[in-house]
C-alpha cells in the first residue's frame, strides 16, 4: 500500500513518543541505544518511490517464517506478517514469533515487521515505537526519494523562523494620557437614558446590548456585494484594532500624498494621484473613514458612496452598476490597500510574510505545493502566497443524497462523519481535505521529472505552509463555463464549524503522513509545535449569498461578543447561532484563537 | 479464476479464495498498523469536537427550515429601534459633479457621471499609470484577479501633470 494514502492524522499535539514497553527500553540500554542494530538493518530497508519502507536482505528475498515456512500472502497459518528478530534476524510468524522470544530471551523480544518497517515487542505482543528507528526509516525513505536530485527548493527567506516574544502590554505614559483625553471623544456607549440601550428590537428577552461599531451600510444601488464585505472586514479583529489604532491616519496619509504631488513630478506618487485634482486616492484612508464613521456611536446607517467612489477609481474595470461578485471584490480591496501602502515603502515586499501592509499581515498565508514523479518519487516544491482559500464544492455524485433527518439514525461515535458523507453533506473540512489530498494529475498534464529527465505521470499534493492570521474561505459557488459562456450557481448546503482546527491541512502534518507519521523533525520545520498551536481558528463572519447570479442578494453573518448578527445593508437584525449554520455560505471568516508574538525585523515596521 | 465454476471446492477456486484473503488480511493490518502509530503518537484528530459541529448543523437544519430567516427582512426593526425604507432615502452629495444624489440610486448616478461601466469612455490616469508597474506573482493562487487590466492600452508618454484634460481612449471596452 503506498504510503500516500495513510489515514489522515491531525498532528494537533505535539508528536508525542510514547514511553518504551520495558522490553524496548531493555533492549536499547543494552545495545546501547538502537544504532547499533539499525546499521546493520540499513542496508536492508528497501524503499520505493512512493511505496512502504519494507526489510529484506536481498532485493528477490521471499522471508519465510523458520519454524513452519509461512511467507508472505500465501499457504495459510496466520497470514502474511513476519517478523525479523532484531537481535540474531530470525524470521517468524505471529504464531511463532512468541515462542521465540521466549525460547531466546532476554535480548530477544523485540522484531521488526518485515513489510512495514515497524517495530513489534514480541512479549508484550504490540507496535512499538523508537525515535531512532524511525529516523533510520525517513532517511532511507528520503534518500530513496531524492536519488542524486537536490530535491525540493528550500524554504524561502520570508518563511525562516524569526524569533518568538512574549506579549508586552502597552499602556499609555503620561503624555499620551493627557493626548488622549485632549484629543478623543468617548464612543456614544450605552446609558440608562439611551433609547437603544434596551436592545428594543425583536429579540429574545435578555440580549446584550449592541457593541459599538456595529451600524448598518445603505445599498447605493445594488452594492450589497460590498456591503456585505465590508461589514466583514469592518469586524475582522487584527484588522480592526489597527485602524482603531490610528494605525493608518488617513489626514496624515493624504498630507503626505499631497507633498509628494506637489514636491517632485516623479512617478512614484503618481499612482495616487487623483485624476479629478483633489487628494491622493489612498483605499486604506477610505476604509479608515469607513471605521471612523462606523465606530462613530451614530446608529443610523452610514452610506459608504465615497469609497464606492474611490474604489471604482482604483478598479475600473470593475466599476459599473451591476452586481458583482463579493469575492472579487474582497481581493480587489486588499489588492488596493496593498498597492497604495507599497509605494510609501518604495520597494517590493514579499507578501509572503506578510510584512508589506496591514492587508497582507492579517490575511496572507502560503500555500505549498508538491509534484512528485509516480516513477522516481521525487518531488519538486513550490511556495506561493495568498489571500485567501478557494474550494470546490463536491458534486452531488459522491454520496448517496438521504435526507439529512436520517443522520440521526446512524450514530455511533465514530461513525457519525463517515454517516454523514453518507448522507450527501458537504463539509468545510471534508472540501479541506479534498484541497489536500493527493491528486493524480491527468496523463496530459505529465510533469517534466527533473530527475527522470521526462515527461511522467505525477501526483499533486497541497497544502499549508503558513496559516494567515485571519482565513477566509471562498466556496466556489459560481461556476463559469467559458465554453458555453454561461454561469450557474451551485446551491448545495455546506455545513461548516464554529470552532475550526486547521492542523490536518498544515504541510507539517501532510509532509509527515506522507513519510508514514515517523517520529522526524522533517525540513525546516523544527518548531512544529509553534506552528500547530497556532492552528485553532474561530468563526467570526459568514457572508451568504441567496438568489440566482442575475438577481441575488449578499448578507453577512456578524459575531460580536458571543452575540450573531445578521447585516442586511440597513438592516441589522439579532439572529440565532441555528439560523447562521443553517446558512448558504459563500465566504467564510476565521481568525486565530491566539495570537503570538514575533520579535520584529524592522523596529519602526507596524 | 477459470470461467468453469463448479461450486467453491475446487483447488483453484480455493486458491483464489486464499489469495484474496490474504489480500484482505494485508490491507486489514496495514491500515489497523497506521492507526495504531497515528493513536499512540498523539496525532489523531478530535472526532468528538468535529462530531460536536456536525451534530448541531443537523440539528440547526432541522429546527430552521432556512426561507423563515430571508422572509420579509426589510420590514423589520433593527436592533437599535430603527426602520428604514426599502430605498435609502439619504441625500448625498457625488464626489464627481457635487449634485445631490438620493443614497439607494448613487451607484447608477455615479456610473454615468463617471462615464464608467458599459460606456467607458474616459481613461483615469491611475489606471495607465498602473499599467507601468505590472504586477509579480499572483497575489491570490485561486482567484487572480487581474487588475493589470491595461495590458491593451499605452501608457501615457507624457509626464504626470500636463493639464487636467485626457484625451479620450477608446479602447472598445464595452
Amino acid at each position: 500500500m503506498s504510503s500516500f494514502s495513510a489515514p489522515s492524522a491531525g498532528g494537533r499535539r505535539n508528536l508525542y513518543v510514547p514511553q518504551p514497553c520495558p522490553h524496548l527500553a531493555d533492549y536499547r540500554s543494552n545495545a546501547h541505544g538502537l544504532a547499533k542494530p539499525f546499521r546493520s538493518l540499513q542496508p536492508c530497508l528497501r524503499v520505493r518511490p512512493l511505496g512502504r519502507p519494507e526489510i529484506r536482505r536481498d532485493p528477490h528475498e521471499i522471508p519465510r517464517c523458520g519454524p513452519c515456512s509461512a511467507a508472505d500472502g500465501g499457504g495459510g497459518g496466520m497470514g502474511p506478517r513476519l517478523y525479523a528478530c532484531l537481535a540474531c534476524a530470525a524470521v517468524c510468524c505471529p504464531a511463532h514469533a512468541p515462542a521465540h522470544a521466549e525460547e531466546c530471551r532476554p535480548g530477544h523480544e523485540i522484531a521488526v515487521d518485515v513489510d512495514r518497517a515497524e517495530l513489534f515487542c514480541c512479549a508484550c505482543g504490540d507496535q512499538v515505537y523508537d525515535r531512532e528507528f524511525d529516523k533510520a526509516v525517513v532517511l532511507a525513505q528520503i534518500a530513496a526519494a531524492a536519488a542524486n536530485a537536490s530535491a525540493s527548493c528550500s524554504l524561502p527567506e520570508s518563511l525562516r523562523k524569526r524569533r518568538r516574544v512574549d506579549y508586552r502590554p502597552w499602556t499609555p505614559d503620561p503624555r499620551e494620557w493627557a493626548t488622549m483625553r485632549r484629543e478623543s471623544s468617548p464612543l456614544l456607549l450605552l446609558d440608562a437614558s439611551d433609547p437603544f440601550s434596551t436592545g428594543a428590537a425583536n429579540t429574545s428577552t435578555s440580549s446584550p446590548p449592541p457593541s459599538p461599531g456595529l451600524r448598518g451600510l445603505n445599498n447605493l444601488g445594488n452594492t450589497c456585494f460590498m456591503n456585505s464585505v465590508l461589514q466583514a472586514l469592518l469586524h475582522t479583529p487584527p484588522l480592526r484594532n489597527y485602524f482603531l489604532s490610528d494605525r493608518h491616519n488617513r489626514f496624515e496619509c493624504q498630507q503626505k500624498g499631497r507633498r509628494k504631488k506637489d514636491g517632485s513630478g516623479d512617478s512614484t506618487g503618481g499612482h495616487r494621484w487623483n485624476p479629478s485634482g483633489g487628494s491622493p486616492v489612498c483605499l486604506a484612508c477610505d476604509l479608515d473613514a469607513i471605521y471612523s464613521a462606523v465606530f462613530s456611536g451614530d446608529r443610523t446607517p452610514y452610506s459608504p458612496a465615497k469609497f464606492l467612489y474611490r474604489w471604482w477609481q482604483y478598479a475600473s474595470k470593475l466599476a459599473s452598476y451591476e452586481q458583482q461578485d463579493a469575492h472579487e471584490f474582497f481581493i480587489s480591496m486588499l489588492d488596493g490597500i496593498h498597492e497604495n501602502v507599497e509605494q510609501d515603502q518604495h520597494k517590493p515586499q514579499s507578501q509572503g510574510n506578510g510584512d508589506c501592509c496591514i492587508a497582507h499581515r492579517v490575511f496572507s498565508g502560503v500555500l505549498r505545493s508538491d509534484v512528485t514523479c509516480t516513477i522516481c518519487g521525487f518531488t519538486s516544491t513550490t511556495y506561493d502566497p495568498c489571500l485567501d482559500i478557494s474550494l470546490d464544492l463536491d458534486s452531488n455524485q459522491n454520496y448517496m443524497n438521504v435526507p439529512t433527518t436520517k443522520s440521526h439514525a446512524c450514530n455511533g461515535a465514530n461513525d457519525f462523519i463517515l454517516s454523514s458523507q453518507i448522507c450527501g453533506v458537504s463539509t468545510l473540512m471534508g472540501c479541506l481535505e479534498r484541497f489536500t489530498r493527493p491528486e493524480r494529475l491527468d496523463s496530459d498534464q505529465k510533469f517534466f521529472c527533473q530527475h527522470c529527465k521526462v515527461r511522467q505521470e505525477s501526483l499533486k499534493q497541497m497544502s499549508i505552509r503558513k496559516l494567515p492570521l485571519v482565513t477566509c474561505f471562498h466556496i466556489k459557488r459560481f461556476a463559469h463555463s467559458s465554453i458555453k459562456k454561461m454561469s450557474r450557481k451551485v446551491d448545495r448546503y455546506l455545513q461548516f464549524p464554529f470552532s475550526l482546527d486547521m492542523a490536518p491541512y498544515l504541510s507539517s502534518s501532510v509532509l509527515r503522513s506522507r513519510f508514514g507519521n515517523r517520529i522526524f523533525a522533517f525540513d525546516g520545520d523544527d518548531s512544529d509545535a509553534a506552528i500547530e498551536l497556532a492552528s485553532e481558528f474561530e468563526l467570526f463572519a459568514v457572508i451568504t449569498h441567496s438568489g440566482t447570479i442575475e438577481a441575488g442578494h449578499y448578507v453577512t453573518y456578524l459575531r460580536l461578543s458571543s452575540q450573531w448578527y445578521k447585516c442586511d445593508d440597513a438592516w441589522i437584525t439579532h439572529v440565532s447561532e441555528n439560523i447562521v449554520r443553517d446558512s448558504q455560505a459563500y465566504m467564510l471568516f476565521y481568525v486565530q484563537k491566539t495570537l503570538y508574538y514575533k520579535a520584529s525585523e524592522d523596529v519602526s515596521a507596524s | 479464476m477459470s470461467a468453469s465454476d463448479d461450486g467453491n471446492s475446487s483447488p483453484r477456486s480455493q486458491f483464489a479464495s486464499h489469495c484474496f484473503e490474504d489480500l484482505l488480511d494485508s490491507i486489514i493490518v496495514d491500515v489497523a498498523s497506521e492507526c495504531h502509530r497515528i493513536a499512540r503518537l498523539g496525532l489523531d484528530r478530535n472526532l468528538e469536537e468535529e462530531e460536536e459541529e456536525l451534530r448541531l448543523s443537523v440539528q440547526a437544519r432541522v429546527a430552521d427550515p432556512s426561507s423563515s430567516s430571508e422572509v420579509n427582512s426589510k420590514n423589520v426593526v433593527d436592533v437599535f429601534g430603527q426602520t428604514h425604507p426599502a430605498i435609502a432615502a439619504e441625500i448625498l452629495k457625488c464626489m464627481n459633479c457635487r449634485q445631490p444624489v438620493v443614497a439607494g440610486r448613487f451607484a447608477p448616478h455615479l456610473e454615468k457621471c463617471m462615464g464608467k461601466g458599459r460606456k467607458a469612455r474616459k481613461v483615469t490616469r491611475s489606471t495607465v499609470a498602473r499599467s507601468s508597474h505590472p504586477r509579480g506573482s499572483p497575489i491570490s493562487v485561486y482567484a487572480p484577479y487581474s487588475n493589470a487590466t491595461s495590458t491593451n492600452r499605452a501608457p501615457n508618454g507624457t509626464s504626470g501633470r500636463a493639464g487636467e484634460e485626457y484625451a479620450d481612449y477608446t479602447y472598445g471596452e464595452q
